[in-house]
C-alpha cells in the first residue's frame, strides 16, 4: 500500500478526451503519471474484451475517455461505450473485481483541467483500492 | 512473423529530453523483440530527422517504424509521409506520445522515463500487428454549391468562378446581398455597405459560370465528398426576365405590407423589390399562398383581387377582373353560394367578408356607370360542338370554347334560355333582364342558340354527328322531382317543387289556392314557399322533416322567408295525401324526432309513435330532391346510353369529365345531382379544356383549369399572412348587412329583394379584406407591365444537381430585443435595434437616411445601449465582435448628422482590429459620452406632465461609481448575432455539427476555421461565429481556396481505416447493421452476411466492438493490434 503505484490504461477517443489529454500536455497542467493512454477513434471502439484484457495484463484500473453525449463525433458511439461500460461494471463486480477499476469519464477537446483532475482522482482511487494482480491463467488469443 | 522494426526517440528541444532520459529509453527498447535498429535524435519532424529513418528503412531493409515524439494529432501525417517516401506503407508506422502525454505533465525525472518506456514498449508491440493499406481515390465533381447569399456567399462564389469551375449560388431570398445590403456604412473607414457590395452583386449576375438560384433552398442532400447530389426547390417569382424594373406594377398594386428589409420599418407592395440594387434585378410577387376564397371558387374567381380593388375605388378595374373569369359575373353576383365566404379566413376575426355582395356593387356600378363590355379577340376554328342544356354549366362551357374559336351551338328543350337561373331561381333573386343581359354577350361571342330543340325527341346523339358536330357537352340539369312515395302523391294540386317554379317562370297558369304547404328544407323548397306567397297564397307553411339546423337551404334565405310570413314546421313529415273536396287536400303527417345519423351525416329522422294527425291545404309541393331526367339520355328502344351512378346521375371520368361514349362529355347538375350554379359552372369550365384537348387529338389529362383543393380549416392562432398579427388579435369589424326591400312591400311582387350596398358600404367592407397570403390577384399588375413580363400561374420547380463540394455561408439572425422587456424594445416608442437604425441611416430606407424620432422630430440625444443578449449569463454568453465597433460607428453618424448628445453604455471597448483603435479615439474626441456600465432599464417619462416624453436609461457608471438616470429621446440596442433560425435543420442536411453557442462547428478553430468535420462541406462567415466583413471575407476566400485545391486536384483520398466485415466468420446476427449512424452497413439476402460500404464508413470502429463473433475487422485499429497495445504498456 505505501509504495503502491497504480497501472491505469485510460482508452481514449481520437476526437476529445485525446485532444483534451494532448490539451493537458500543451497547457503543461502536472498529473499522475499513473495512466498510460491509448488511442482508438471513438470510444465505441472499446470493445469489452479490451478492458478486461488490460485487468488480466496487470491493470489496476481502466479509463475510458469519450465525447460528451450529443457531441460524438461518429453521432453515438459514445453512447454505446456508456452501455457497455455499464454492463461491464456489473460483470466486474461478479468476478470480485471492485468495479470503481473502471472509470468511463466525457472530456471533451477544450477540457484539458477536466483530464488532470480525472487522471489525479482515479489514481488516487486506486491506489486505495491496492493492486489488483489478476493474471491471465492463459494468454488470451485472438 | 518476424518484423524489423526501427524505433525512434525524439528529444523534441528539451520538450522531451529536459524530463524523459531518452538515452535510458532507447537502451531499453533496443533489447525489445524485432527491434533492429533504436536511435534518438533532437528534432526528429526535421528534414534530418526524416532522412534518418528513411537511409534506414533503406539500409536495415525495415518494415514497421516507431516514432516517439509528440501527439500523432501533430505529426502522425508528417512521419507517414516520410516513410511513404522512404519506401514504405505509411500504415506501417505508428507514433509514441511522450511529450503532451509524458514529459510536459510530469515533473519526476524517474516517472516520466518510466512512463515513457511503456508507451515506447505498446507502440512496437502494435506497430508488429500493424498492416499495409492502401488510400482509395474519389473522383470530385469540379461544380460547387454555395448556400447563402450574403457577402461570404458572393466573395466566395466570384473567387471559386474566378477559375473557370462552375458555383450554384443557392439565396432564399429574392435577391442575394444579404444582411450587409442592408446596412448604411461600415467601420472603421465608413465605407458605404451597397457602394462595396453592389459591385460584387453585379460581378454575380453577369458571370456565366455563376448560376444564380434566388427565392431557392435545399431540401435534400445526398452523397459524400466530390459526389453531392443536392435538391434545390426553387419558389415561383411569377415575373420573368422580361421585366424592365420600371415599376409601374408597384404603382397599380393595392396590397401592402411590412417590408423584411426595412426591418418591418416600411412597407412595400406584393410586387417588390427588395431593394433598388437588387440582383436579380427583376421584380417579385410575395404569395404565401392561395387566399382560401380564391382556392375555394371552382371558377378560381379572384375575390381576394376584387375586393382589393373596390377598397381602393377601382371600381371599373374591379368589373372588369370578375368579368375576365367569369362568364356569367351577374348571375353570381345575386345567387352564387359563395363557397369564398365559407372559407373567408375573416371568420376566424368576425365574420366572413359579404364577397357576393361586393361583386354584385362592382358589377351594378359598372352597369350605371355604362362601362363597355368588350368581347375579346377570337381567332375562328372551324370544328364544332354542341351543348345541350343552357343552363350554367352549359352556356359557362360555350362560353370558353367560343373563346377559343370553336363554332358552338346550344339546344336548349325550353322556349326560355337559362337552365335553372330563368326556370328555377325566382325573380326576386335574379332579376330577368340581367341574365338576359349576360346571354345577349355570349351571343356577341358567336354561340347560336336553339330553343325548342330536345333530346331524344327532337333530336339525338346521331344526328348531332351527322350535322357535323365533332364534340358534345351534355348539360341537362336535374329536372326531375323526387317524389315523397306516400299515397295519394299524384292527387290534383300537388305540385313538384322543380316543376311548380318552371310553370310558373314560363308564364304557364298555376292554379294555387289560399293554403299551401311546402315539404322540404332546401333553396327549392324556400324558392316554392316565397313564389306561393307572390301568387297570392295567404298561409304558406314549409314542413321539414329535421330542425332547422339541418335545413340545407342557406340561412339568410330562411330569415328572408319567415320575414315575408312564411311558417316553418320542424320535425314533421307526411304519410298520406287525400283529396277531401274538389278544392282542399288533407295530408295525413307525423311528428319526428331525430335518431343516429345517416349516410349523409345527418341524424336521422324516426316517426313518433302515435302522432298521426291531419293537416288541410289547398295544394302541396313536394321539394324534397331532384334527379336528371335518365330517360332522356336512352336510345329509341329505352336502353340507357350511358353509365348512371348508384344516385342516379351520369357517370363521368373525374378528372376530363368524358362519358361512355367518345367526344360525349357531361357536366353540371346531370353529374352532380341537385348542386350549385358555381360549381355547374366550374365543371363546364373544366369540359370546355377537356373538349379542346379532345378536338385537338391531345390526350385528356394534365388539366390546367381549376378544381378546389380542401382547405384545412385554421384556428385563431394563425394569420393571413406572416406580417399580419394573429386572427384573435385583430381589431373586430361587423360585417356589412345588406339592405332588403321591406318584408310587407315584398311579397307583393316578384322585385328584387336585395337591394344592393351603396359605395360607402362597399367601401367599409372591402376594408375589413385582410389580404390573406399577401398578393390577391387582382391583375392590375398583368395590366400595366408592357412587355408582359408577369405570369401568375408560375409554380415552384424542384431540380437536383450534381456537386463535389459545398459551402455554407447562411449568416447570422439578429437576437430579438422583445425577450429583454427592461429595454422596452417593441413597447416604447423610439427604441431601436441595430438593424432598425441601420434602415434609417441608410438612404433607401424609410427616412432617406435622416435620424428622426417617430414624432418626426430631429432627436436631442441618444443612448447606444452594447451587450444586448451577448456577454449574457441568460441569453448568449458569447460576445457578438461587432457592436463596439459599429456603435462608435453610429456615435459618429449622430454626431455627423444631429445636434445630439450621445451616452454609450458598454461593459468592455473591443476594438481589436486594423484601424479600430484608432477610429476609437476619434470618436471620443467628437464629445461622445462612453460610459461603463450596463443599462437596468429604460423607462418612459414626462407622462404625467401631458408633455411629450422621453426615455430614461437607467445605468451604473462603474467608474465615477454612481447610479444614473439619463434623459434620451432615442435608445439604440446593441442586438446580439445569433444562429439562424434554421441552423438546426440545416446541420442535419449537411451532417455537421453545432458548436455549443449553436453555430456551424469548424474542424479547428485556428487551423481549420472554415472547414467542417464532413469532407466536402465548408463554412464561412458569421454561420461559424459572430464576425465582421473583413474576416467574414477573409473566411470565405480560405474557403474558397481550399475548394480549389480539390477541383484542382480533381481527386480525394478516402482514409482506409474502415471496417470490413469477414464473411466466413458473419453469423448474419445482423447486430452490426443497426449501430451504425452512417448507415453503412446492410445485410446481403443471398449471402446472409451484412455488408459494409467502405465510401460510407468512417471508421469508428463501433460496429467492430458490437460484433459478438468478432467477425468485422477495423482496419488499423485492429483487436489484435490493440490487445498488444494493452500488453506493451503495462510492462
Amino acid at each position: 500500500m505505501n509504495n503502491f503505484e497504480p497501472k491505469i490504461v485510460g482508452f481514449l477517443c481520437n476526437w476529445c478526451s485525446y485532444s483534451g489529454a494532448d490539451l493537458a500536455g500543451v497547457s503543461r497542467m502536472k498529473m499522475a503519471p499513473n495512466v498510460r493512454s491509448i488511442r482508438v477513434m471513438c470510444s465505441g471502439r472499446v470493445d469489452p474484451t479490451f478492458v478486461l484484457k488490460a485487468f488480466t495484463s496487470g491493470a489496476d484500473g481502466v479509463l475510458i475517455g469519450g465525447c460528451h453525449p450529443g457531441d460524438c463525433h461518429y453521432a453515438e458511439g459514445n453512447y454505446k461505450a456508456l452501455r457497455r461500460s455499464v454492463f461491464l461494471k456489473r460483470m466486474l463486480k461478479e468476478q470480485g473485481i471492485d468495479p470503481q477499476r473502471l472509470r468511463i469519464e466525457w472530456i471533451s477537446a477544450s477540457e484539458g483541467d477536466k483530464y488532470a483532475r480525472v487522471v489525479d482522482e482515479l489514481t488516487q482511487t486506486i491506489r486505495q483500492l491496492g493492486p489488483l494482480n489478476l493474471q491471465a491463467q492463459e494468454a488470451v488469443n485472438v | 512473423m518476424n518484423p524489423k522494426i526501427g524505433v525512434y526517440i525524439c528529444h523534441c528541444g528539451t520538450n522531451i529530453a529536459a524530463t524523459v532520459d531518452v538515452e535510458e529509453v532507447v537502451d531499453f527498447i533496443s533489447k525489445q523483440p524485432n527491434v533492429t535498429v533504436a536511435r534518438n535524435y533532437l528534432f526528429m519532424c526535421s528534414q534530418p530527422g526524416q532522412d534518418m529513418i528513411q537511409r534506414d528503412i533503406e539500409k536495415w531493409k525495415l518494415d514497421r517504424v516507431v516514432v516517439a515524439a509528440c501527439s500523432p494529432q501533430m505529426h502522425e501525417l508528417t512521419f507517414r509521409r516520410a516513410c511513404e517516401e522512404g519506401g514504405l506503407n505509411r500504415y506501417l508506422f505508428q507514433m509514441a506520445n511522450i511529450r503532451e502525454h509524458c514529459s510536459w505533465i510530469h515533473d519526476d525525472r524517474a516517472q516520466a522515463t518510466e512512463k515513457a518506456r511503456a508507451i515506447v514498449n505498446a507502440a512496437v508491440r502494435r506497430v508488429a500487428w500493424q498492416e499495409p493499406l492502401e488510400v482509395s481515390h474519389v473522383k470530385i465533381n469540379p461544380h460547387t454549391m454555395v448556400v447563402g447569399g450574403g457577402i461570404a456567399g458572393i466573395h466566395a462564389a466570384l473567387e471559386i468562378a474566378e477559375s473557370g469551375n462552375h458555383v450554384y449560388l443557392v439565396e432564399k431570398e429574392s435577391t442575394i446581398g444579404g444582411h450587409m445590403a442592408q446596412f448604411d456604412k461600415t467601420f472603421p473607414t465608413l465605407d458605404c455597405a451597397a457602394c462595396i457590395l453592389t459591385p460584387k452583386m453585379v460581378s454575380v449576375g453577369h458571370r456565366k459560370n455563376i448560376h444564380l438560384l434566388t427565392l431557392s433552398e435545399v431540401e435534400k442532400v445526398k452523397g459524400f465528398v466530390g459526389n453531392f447530389t443536392v435538391t434545390v426547390r426553387t419558389k415561383a417569382r411569377y415575373v420573368n426576365d422580361k421585366c424592365t424594373v420600371c415599376g409601374a406594377c408597384v404603382k397599380a398594386c393595392p396590397v401592402e405590407v411590412p417590408s423584411w428589409f426595412d426591418e418591418m420599418q416600411g412597407k412595400r407592395t406584393a410586387i417588390y423589390k427588395a431593394f433598388p440594387q437588387a440582383v436579380p434585378n427583376i421584380f417579385v410577387i410575395d404569395k404565401e399562398e392561395i387566399p382560401p376564397c380564391i382556392e375555394a371558387c371552382p371558377i378560381r374567381q379572384e375575390a381576394a383581387g376584387y375586393v382589393a380593388l373596390i377598397r381602393d375605388k377601382k371600381f371599373k378595374e374591379a368589373a372588369q377582373l370578375i368579368r375576365l373569369r367569369n362568364p356569367l359575373p351577374e348571375v353570381c353576383g345575386r345567387v352564387c353560394y359563395h363557397p369564398c365566404e365559407t372559407e373567408c379566413n375573416r371568420g376566424y376575426v368576425d365574420q366572413p367578408l359579404a364577397i357576393q355582395h361586393l361583386k354584385r356593387f362592382a358589377l351594378d356600378w359598372a352597369r350605371k356607370n355604362k362601362v363597355e363590355i368588350k368581347p375579346p379577340k377570337i381567332e375562328k376554328r372551324e370544328e364544332k360542338v354542341a351543348i345541350i342544356g343552357s343552363g350554367p354549366a352549359g352556356l359557362a362551357c360555350a362560353h370558353d370554347l367560343a373563346v377559343k374559336g370553336y363554332q358552338v351551338s346550344v339546344f336548349e328543350r325550353h322556349s326560355t334560355l337559362g337552365g335553372m337561373l330563368a326556370l328555377g331561381i325566382p325573380a326576386y333573386r335574379l332579376p330577368r333582364n340581367l341574365l338576359n343581359e349576360e346571354i345577349e354577350y355570349l351571343e356577341k361571342l358567336g354561340i347560336a342558340f336553339r330553343t325548342n330543340v330536345s333530346l331524344g325527341k327532337t333530336t339525338n346523339l346521331e344526328q348531332l354527328k351527322r350535322q357535323g358536330y365533332k364534340a358534345v357537352f351534355l348539360a341537362i340539369g336535374a329536372y326531375s322531382g323526387v317524389s315523397l312515395g306516400v299515397k295519394g302523391e299524384d292527387s290534383n294540386g300537388v305540385y313538384y317543387g322543380v316543376g311548380f317554379l318552371r310553370r310558373v317562370n314560363l308564364g304557364i297558369r298555376t292554379p294555387l289556392g289560399k293554403k299551401v304547404a311546402v315539404i322540404g328544407g332546401g333553396n327549392t323548397a324556400l324558392d316554392a314557399a316565397r313564389t306561393a306567397l307572390r301568387l297570392g297564397a295567404e298561409r304558406v307553411a314549409i314542413l321539414y322533416r329535421r330542425t332547422r339546423a339541418e335545413m340545407p337551404a342557406s340561412p339568410l334565405e330562411i330569415e328572408d322567408a319567415e320575414a315575408e310570413g312564411v311558417a316553418i314546421h320542424y320535425l314533421i313529415a307526411p304519410t298520406k295525401i287525400t283529396r277531401t273536396s274538389p278544392v282542399s287536400l288533407q295530408m295525413t303527417c307525423v311528428n319526428m324526432e331525430l335518431g343516429e345519423p345517416d349516410a349523409s351525416g345527418r341524424r336521422r329522422p324516426i316517426p313518433v309513435p302515435g302522432s298521426e294527425h291531419n293537416l288541410e291545404f289547398d295544394n302541396i309541393i313536394v321539394a324534397i330532391s331532384q334527379r336528371p331526367e335518365m330517360e332522356v339520355l336512352s336510345d329509341q328502344n329505352g336502353k340507357p346510353l350511358f353509365a348512371i351512378t348508384p344516385w342516379g346521375t351520369l357517370q363521368v371520368d373525374q378528372d376530363s369529365l368524358v362519358t361512355n361514349l367518345e367526344g360525349v362529355f357531361a357536366g353540371g347538375d346531370v353529374v352532380l345531382g341537385p348542386s350549385t350554379v358555381i360549381a355547374s359552372m366550374g365543371l363546364g369550365r373544366r369540359a370546355a379544356e377537356s373538349i379542346d384537348k379532345f378536338l385537338n387529338r391531345q390526350p385528356l389529362v394534365n388539366f390546367k383549369t381549376h378544381m378546389p383543393k380542401p382547405i384545412v380549416p385554421r384556428g385563431e392562432t394563425f394569420r393571413p399572412h406572416r406580417y399580419s398579427p394573429m386572427y384573435k388579435d385583430l381589431p373586430r369589424q361587423k360585417r356589412i348587412e345588406m339592405r332588403k326591400l321591406d318584408p310587407d312591400k315584398r311579397a307583393k311582387d316578384f322585385s328584387e329583394v336585395e337591394l344592393g350596398f351603396s359605395v360607402e358600404e362597399a367601401l367599409q367592407e372591402a376594408s375589413r379584406c385582410l389580404n390573406c397570403g399577401v398578393c390577391v390577384e387582382c391583375l392590375e399588375c398583368v395590366k400595366v407591365c408592357d412587355p408582359g413580363a408577369i405570369e401568375h400561374d408560375m409554380s415552384d420547380s424542384v431540380q437536383e444537381i450534381q456537386v463535389g463540394q459545398m459551402l455554407l455561408a447562411t449568416g447570422f439572425d439578429l437576437f430579438d430585443a422583445q425577450v429583454m422587456s427592461q429595454y422596452g424594445h417593441g413597447k416604447l416608442d423610439n427604441v431601436l435595434s441595430s438593424l432598425e437604425f441601420e434602415r434609417m441611416l441608410s438612404a433607401t430606407g424609410g427616412t432617406g437616411g435622416k435620424i428622426l424620432c417617430q414624432n418626426g422630430k430631429p432627436p436631442r440625444a441618444i443612448a447606444i445601449i452594447h451587450c444586448v443578449g451577448s456577454r449574457d449569463e441568460n441569453h448568449h454568453k458569447y460576445c457578438s465582435r461587432v457592436c463596439c465597433m459599429y456603435s462608435l460607428k453610429y456615435a459618429h453618424l449622430v454626431k455627423d448628422r444631429t445636434q445630439a448628445e450621445v451616452y454609450q453604455f458598454y461593459i468592455d471597448m473591443r476594438a481589436y482590429g486594423k484601424g479600430f483603435e484608432e477610429f476609437y479615439k476619434r470618436v471620443l474626441h467628437e464629445g461622445s459620452n462612453i460610459i461603463r456600465g450596463k443599462v437596468a432599464e429604460v423607462v418612459e417619462s414626462g407622462w404625467s406632465n401631458k408633455e411629450e416624453g422621453h426615455l430614461i436609461v437607467r445605468c451604473e457608471d462603474t467608474l465615477i461609481g454612481k447610479f444614473r438616470e439619463i434623459p434620451v429621446d432615442m435608445v439604440i440596442l446593441c442586438n446580439a448575432l445569433e444562429p439562424r433560425q434554421d441552423a438546426a435543420r440545416m446541420r442535419q442536411l449537411f451532417s455537421i455539427s453545432l458548436s455549443p453557442d449553436g453555430f456551424f462547428l469548424e474542424r479547428h478553430p485556428k487551423l481549420d476555421p472554415t472547414a467542417t468535420m464532413t469532407d466536402g462541406v465548408f463554412i464561412a462567415g458569421c454561420c461559424q461565429g459572430p464576425k465582421d466583413i473583413p474576416d467574414t471575407v477573409a473566411q470565405a476566400a480560405s474557403a474558397a481556396a481550399r475548394i480549389l485545391a480539390f477541383i484542382q486536384k480533381a481527386e480525394v483520398e478516402l482514409d482506409p481505416i474502415v471496417a470490413q466485415v469477414q464473411e466466413e466468420l458473419c453469423s448474419g446476427c445482423r447486430m452490426c447493421n443497426s449501430v451504425c449512424p452512417y448507415l453503412a452497413i446492410s445485410f446481403d439476402e443471398e449471402k446472409k452476411v451484412s455488408v459494409i460500404n467502405q465510401a460510407l464508413c468512417k471508421g469508428c470502429g463501433t460496429c467492430v466492438a458490437t460484433c459478438p463473433a468478432n467477425a468485422i475487422i477495423g482496419k488499423g485499429f485492429t483487436n489484435q493490434q490493440i490487445f498488444s497495445e494493452i500488453e506493451g504498456v503495462l510492462v
